[in-house]
């Protein structure tokens, strides 16, 4: 299988605060890894400075054998409409309604016309079983809404990469359910993902590789069955011990 | 703040220098009255709010300035043969708008005292008028000397003569200045001063309109030279005094100003006071509020355009380009509109010839810009950074990202903020009258000197201002509706 991310020695210092501390590793097409681990491990900031919304202190980020971190604004933002992002807090765009939500970036980025990215974006609120709000402003959506359209909107750019930042994190319990759902309709779709996540059911269902970042490392990584039942490092026997 | 100080003098020096610069050029030779016929103009300044001498009245319902200074500056644009245009300022811009060419010639009453001898040029004394004091008819007989008022407050114009007179003559006198006769009148009615000092023909004027007012000869002594009213000229002006003064002399040698003059003014000012009441005066209050709404709108047009741009130098990566915003919006913040006003209009019309209106609308769009630019930088700034970064992650540019994610709740963030200053752009405009723009404050101004009263005009224009704000208001409420979702 093809490499689609490749990180080399990345380090993120913010201040005197070291977050990140030399991670290699890549992610090939196709493959889900979830990352997990403690609170302020670190997590978060990997996946942000996959598509460079955190500058990396040191080290690169190669996206399809291109290194982000020596790209142009404009190139930058090329490739970053190849990789979706789903944030905690959803981020939807308030002063626009549902469907212009995801059309937003297909018309100003793509060029699209307004009639080809209405088609995209209503099959896709389709797929996530919210085609019946599509004029609604995301004020008037539960957050288990509010994510499943911020998932169709990072679609609507039909990217190769999905990173997920702990998107059920901030969700009622009875909402996380409708979420995981469509990741794992993604998943088995064939969709690459990179997902930080707290739901270790999930993970264990839906992942190829399960990454355990503690302290700015990546500690331990292997296939879900693995790294869940039997971890090998101490940190993650804790972790686990603790959260199943 | 270094750096702040370092561009504020930067930019200080150089407009300096550039008036500096002006000044030399227009210090050439004298070639006033050729330019003056080679435009085909005589633009007289005056400041219409002293009857008989100048003064507004309707004719066939359209405002005219009329008087006798103005019979006289007819006088002298038909014999020099060419057209009179009559600039409406405040007396007391008068003398700058001669030393900046906005106008040829000021004949307002004006007397020709050593002090203004010092900055502008005068044609021979074509008016002799006495100096008076006007009281309120019931005081009539307890002021007949200039002493009576030791001790006590009266009133005269800023700047005038009459001002200086009383200064000297009258021991221990508290005067109180104000620009405009009208202000005066009012002050004197309200029992603010015991008097008000000046010219005999303008005093008779008000005890003729006014019967609870009185004049009396209190006895100034007034300088030789500095006698009467002339017809004031910037310096090196000689062939235009000398051509002035040709006309001067016909005037006084066929007596003129007694024998026409004066009666024509009396009789507008018996026109002008057979029907003062405020609905009279309509199309004045019209006319104000017209212009202090194009002045608003155009404005708030351009303060927002300019202040989200200066918002976004601002916010901006940029160190020049910041410094810049930064300096702009301080530097405008800390300095009064009305020296913001008047520097565009006297120091700028220096160098290129604007209009008052387009002056007062570029002063007050600049000075509006930079507090909007605040205020829309805060409301950029209270917009999560969530909504960046996923506009952002969806590849959009950030031009793009801040025209179609930020700006827009921004706005709706800044709404009430921005409505505020919409609401204070409407008041804070009537700092253009000084230079002259006919909006609602100069009008009320007008109708306080035609109606010769004081209180009536100044609650009416409270009245029509409070309208304004008021239903500007209740529009911007309904747009922040509108800009509700849900």
């Amino acid at each position: 299988m093809s490499k689609i991310i490749e990180v080399n020695k990345l380090m993120k210092v913010f201040g005197k605060n070291e977050v990140l501390k030399d991670i290699s590793e890549s992610v090939d097409k196709g493959q889900v890894i979830c990352v997990i681990g403690p609170s302020g491990s670190g997590k978060s900031t990997f996946l942000r400075c996959l598509n460079l919304l955190e500058v990396p202190t040191s080290g690169n980020v190669l996206f399809e054998g291109k290194d982000l971190t020596s790209l142009n604004e404009k190139d930058l933002n090329q490739l970053r409409e190849k990789m979706g992002m789903v944030f905690q807090g959803f981020n939807l765009f308030p002063n626009m309604n549902v469907i212009e939500n995801i059309k937003l970036a297909p018309i100003k980025v793509k060029n699209m016309s307004d009639t080809e990215a209405d088609k995209i974006a209503s099959n896709l609120l389709e797929k996530v079983g919210l085609a019946d709000k599509a004029v609604q402003y995301p004020e008037s959506l539960s957050g288990g809404q509010k994510q499943r359209v911020a998932i169709a909107r990072a679609l609507a750019m039909d990217p190769e990469v999905l990173l997920f930042d702990e998107p059920t994190s901030a969700l009622d319990p009875e909402m996380v359910g409708e979420v995981l759902k469509v990741m794992k309709t993604l998943a088995s779709d064939g969709m690459t993902m990179v997902v930080v996540t707290h739901e270790m059911g999930f993970a264990r269902e839906v992942a190829d590789q399960i990454w355990f970042m503690d302290q700015g490392y990546i500690q331990e990584k292997g296939r879900p069955e693995d790294v869940f039942d039997h971890p090998t490092s101490e940190r993650a026997q804790d972790f686990l011990s603790k959260i199943l | 703040m270094q750096i702040n100080k370092k561009w504020v003098t930067g930019i200080l020096i150089a407009l300096l220098m550039l008036l500096i610069n002006v000044g030399h050029v227009n210090a050439a030779s004298d070639t006033s009255l050729k330019d003056v016929k080679d435009k085909g103009t005589l633009v007289l300044g005056t400041s219409p709010d002293y009857p008989p001498y100048e003064f507004q009245t309707t004719v066939n319902g359209n405002d005219k300035i009329v008087g006798f200074d103005i019979s006289i500056a007819r006088k002298i644009a038909k014999d020099i043969g060419v057209k009179l245009v009559i600039k409406k300022m405040d007396f007391d811009s008068l003398l700058v708008g001669l030393e900046t060419h906005k106008i040829d010639m000021v004949i307002s009453g004006m007397n020709p005292s050593d002090d203004r001898k010092k900055s502008i040029d005068f044609s021979d004394v074509y008016y002799n008028g006495k100096q008076m004091m006007l009281v309120n008819k019931a005081d009539k007989d307890k002021y007949k000397k200039l002493n009576d008022f030791s001790g006590l407050s009266i009133g005269a114009q800023t700047g005038s003569l009459q001002y200086s007179m009383s200064k000297e003559q009258i021991n221990n006198v508290d005067i109180k200045g104000l620009a405009k006769v009208t202000d005066l009148i009012l002050a004197l009615k309200s029992g603010k001063v015991t008097g008000v000092a000046m010219e005999e023909p303008t005093a008779k004027a008000y005890a003729q309109n006014d019967s609870s007012l009185a004049v009396v000869d209190p006895g100034f002594v007034s300088a030789a030279d500095a006698r009467g009213a002339a017809v004031g000229f910037a310096k090196k002006s000689d062939t235009l005094v000398a051509a002035a003064n040709k006309s001067i002399k016909e005037i006084k040698d066929k007596d003129l100003i007694n024998k026409t003059y004066l009666p024509e003014a009396s009789n507008y000012l018996t026109k002008n006071t057979a029907d003062n009441t405020m609905i009279h005066y309509w199309k004045y209050f019209a006319k104000g509020i017209g212009y202090t709404l194009l002045i608003t709108a155009i404005s708030v047009v351009v303060g927002v355009i300019l202040g989200t741009l200066l918002a976004l130098m601002r916010l901006g990566k940029n160190k020049i380009i910041k410094v810049i915003a930064v300096s702009y919006i301080e530097f405008v913040r800390g300095t009064p509109l009305m020296i913001q006003v008047m520097f565009v209009y006297f120091g700028i019309g220096m160098i290129v010839n604007v209009p008052a209106l387009l002056a007062g609308i570029i002063a007050v769009s600049l000075n509006s810009g930079a507090y909007i630019a605040e205020v829309i930088r805060s409301g950029i700034g209270s917009i999560d950074d969530g909504q960046m970064e996923a506009a952002r992650s969806l590849g959009l540019s950030q031009k793009e990202t801040y025209k179609s994610v930020i700006i827009p709740q921004a706005l709706k963030n800044i709404w009430p903020a921005l409505g505020n200053e919409f609401i204070t752009l409407i008041k804070e405009s009537s700092i253009v009258s000084i230079i002259g723009v006919t909006d609602l404050i100069y009008q009320m101004k007008m109708v306080q000197s035609a109606t010769y009263k004081g209180i009536a005009p100044i609650f009416v224009a409270m009245v029509l201002y409070f309208v304004l704000t008021f239903s500007l208001s209740k529009l911007l409420n309904y747009f922040e509706g509108k800009m509700k979702h849900v």
